[in-house]
């Protein structure tokens, strides 16, 4: 297996989280707060600019498949709460703990990668009494959004980018209004 | 050739212009996976530290099927990458003359939570174990499931990414009281 292409994707990923100010606390914490929105713009801009180069490749067969992340409903749902308490107490997460340490974060490089392997050794031990039962409860498995509302993927890309773009313009003008009454 | 330096120097740049730069990484894993590996991968960090921590959680419970099996022992791609993404942070940092060792968040945190580094490093520990587990519950993290599974489509993106914001909005009014 060669190692320059994993540590390639991982450098240009950690790159652009620092880039884009992923590996700060205060960006993090206020997207919650409605104050910054990076978070959200990095994260929709990432989505909308993956699907479009994915399902491309994959309709003009450079690729042969690509990997589905498997849907069970209860897991992925109790997952993202749980994640998102950690997220906002820590204003970080995954792999912006690794990024953030490479900026000399002491804060990420310690207690956060000791956490990280924490959480992981006791995932790892509870897995059996825990993830078989959750995943199976309303486990679609790998489906994909087109297949589930039986519609053209690149209508489903092209509503995704519209109501992302909706989004941004409800939530920046949400923001003015708000920070005209903080000021006010 | 000198606007390229420019923009590398640059501490921060546009989260869109940064986040699409994300989207034409996942491309690119796409394509270098399908080549390199039985199965394709697109981005994640929440497998690593399970295949780092493996080793030890063996030697407690040697007959545990998990890391056995499903995330055994190793220097996987998933290890690689984390890596990878460390020393992109710190090459960035470097680039922008942001490199700095420090044990506080530069804003916010203090004014908040006050200067105590052991208050600030306590949280941040937990909050980590709890971020891994629910990683492992969900199937995969913000770049794991959000976006690895966001731009192929997968609902469990959304639907992970819907408890997240839910959460965290929720999380953040509890801490932030009357300052929310």
């Amino acid at each position: 297996m060669s190692i320059i292409a994993p540590l390639l994707i991982g450098f240009l990923f950690g790159f652009l989280l620092h880039k884009g100010g992923m590996t700060r606390y205060h960006k993090i914490v206020n997207v919650f707060r409605f104050t910054d929105l990076a978070v959200l713009k990095f994260m929709m801009s990432a989505l909308v600019v993956g699907m479009i180069g994915i399902y491309l490749l994959t309709d003009l067969g450079v690729v042969a498949s690509m990997p589905i992340t498997p849907t069970y409903i209860v897991g992925n749902l109790l997952g993202g709460l749980l994640f998102g308490i950690g997220m906002a107490v820590a204003g970080v997460c995954a792999a912006p703990i690794a990024a953030g340490s490479g900026e000399g974060r002491l804060d990420y490089l310690i207690p956060g990668v000791l956490g990280m392997l924490t959480g992981a050794l006791l995932f790892g031990l509870t897995y059996n009494q825990v993830y078989p039962a959750l995943s199976r409860i309303a486990n679609a498995g790998p489906i994909v959004l087109p297949e589930v509302i039986d519609a053209n993927h690149w209508l489903v890309i092209g509503l995704f980018t519209v109501i992302a773009l909706l989004l941004f313009y409800a939530l920046e003008r949400a923001i003015r209004i708000r920070s005209d009454k903080i000021r006010a | 050739m000198t606007w390229l330096i420019t923009q590398l120097r640059k501490p921060e740049w546009s989260p869109y212009v940064a986040g699409a730069g994300l989207g034409l990484v996942t491309v690119l894993a796409l394509v270098l996976s399908s080549r390199l590996l039985p199965a394709p991968l697109l981005i994640g960090a929440s497998g690593a530290y399970e295949n780092l921590v493996a080793p030890l959680g063996l030697a407690l419970d040697p007959k545990n099927t998990y890391f056995k099996f499903v995330m055994p022992p190793g220097l996987t791609w998933s290890v690689w990458m984390l890596l990878g993404v460390f020393l992109g942070g710190l090459a960035s940092a470097l680039l922008s003359g942001t490199f700095k060792w420090r044990k506080l968040p530069d804003e916010q945190w203090t004014e908040v939570f006050g200067t105590s580094v052991l208050k600030r490093w306590l949280m941040v520990f937990f909050a980590a174990v709890l971020l891994e587990y629910a990683a492992g519950i969900a199937g995969g993290c913000t770049s794991g499931l959000a976006i690895s599974g966001g731009v192929v489509l997968a609902p469990a993106a959304f639907i992970f990414i819907a408890g997240m914001f839910a959460s965290g909005i929720v999380t953040a009014w509890i801490l932030y009281g009357r300052r929310y």
